[in-house]
């Protein structure tokens, strides 16, 4: 099954998955693990671990597809699985920091305008933050996700989430500076 | 200007899982979740007797304990009866019997008070 004629037809897909079609909860693995496994490896920071996480997740939505009401609940509850499963994980310390990344296997594919080197400081940057933190992060700007929503998948207060935010880009952007990444002109 | 908050997102682009995920989480699937261990819930719910029998076996006990209880109480009330009838029974004789020894008792005192008292000796009226 094509993934665009998959997400046109979701709707029918969570319903067919809901009544025990296999192949359709293939199709919404496939349409959800790229967020599902990248929220892991942000978070994670080994590609093993991550699938790991992936995988965790989507069988427990497996077991929870009847409490999923809708497309939008879905995307939202994976997001929220994913990430509060990686903050248990980080806290328990099976996944500790420290591990490098594999070489080339977490950066995506390039583009016209990347800067490899200032995207592997910044996964690195984000890599040292608190679970909390990076969580806050991954789903800000790997996910797109408004502050509200964000607040609710991690169960925290809206202006925690903004503290979080504010405080992880100024400690980032520090940290670039100082690695001479970009400049103080260059601060929004 | 070079945004630091565009750089992230570009950074943190979503990447595709390695190869075959989703088949693997497939195959893990039936392990978690193999409806063979499913016990259908025809078999596990109960027939309509047993669950009668269950519903209404308590409170069918509680009642026939309270007319046991009734009964035996009710026995033992009429034991008890029956066992004062008869010791009232063997009092009342026993009431009878003594007032006829006493009657019979008065009857000779009665007897000896009305006998004439026995003339005195001749030596004493000399004497007086």
């Amino acid at each position: 099954m094509k993934l665009e004629s998959a997400q046109a037809d979701t709707p029918l897909l969570l319903d067919r998955a809901r009544r025990g079609d296999q192949a359709a909860f293939a199709a919404l693995i496939r349409m959800h693990q790229s967020s599902v496994f990248s929220i892991g490896l942000r978070m994670l920071n080994r590609r093993d671990a991550a699938e790991d996480l992936a995988q965790d997740v989507f069988l427990q939505l497996y077991r929870k597809l009847d409490s999923i009401e809708s497309i939008e609940h879905l995307g939202f509850w994976l997001r929220r699985v994913a990430a509060n499963l990686a903050i248990d994980w980080l806290r328990r310390a099976a996944y500790t920091r420290g591990t490098p990344l594999e070489e080339g296997a977490e950066i995506p594919a390039p583009q016209a305008d990347d800067d490899p080197l200032m995207d592997r400081e910044l996964l690195r940057l984000l890599g040292e933050l608190a679970p909390a933190a990076r969580a806050v992060m991954v789903l800000r700007y790997q996910e797109d996700r408004d502050v509200a929503e964000i607040a609710t998948a991690l169960d925290m207060p809206v202006n925690t989430v903004k503290s979080h935010i504010k405080r992880s880009l100024t400690a980032m952007r520090g940290k670039m500076i100082g690695a001479q990444l970009i400049t103080a002109e260059e601060l929004p | 200007m070079k945004d630091i908050e565009e750089s992230l997102r570009r950074a943190m682009r979503p990447v595709e899982p390695p190869q075959g995920f989703a088949e693997r989480v497939m195959r893990a699937l039936p392990e978690r979740t193999a409806p063979a261990n499913v016990v259908p819930l025809s078999i596990v719910r109960k027939t309509p007797a047993v669950a009668a029998w269950r519903r209404f076996s308590v409170p069918a006990a509680l009642a026939a304990s309270l007319l046991i209880a009734v009964f035996t109480g009710q026995h033992v009330a009429t034991l008890q009866a029956e066992r004062e009838e008869q010791a009232g029974l063997a009092a009342s004789r026993e009431l009878m019997q003594a007032l006829r020894v006493t009657s019979q008792k008065l009857d000779l005192a009665y007897e000896a008070v009305q006998r004439p008292a026995p003339a005195p000796p001749a030596e004493e009226e000399n004497r007086s």
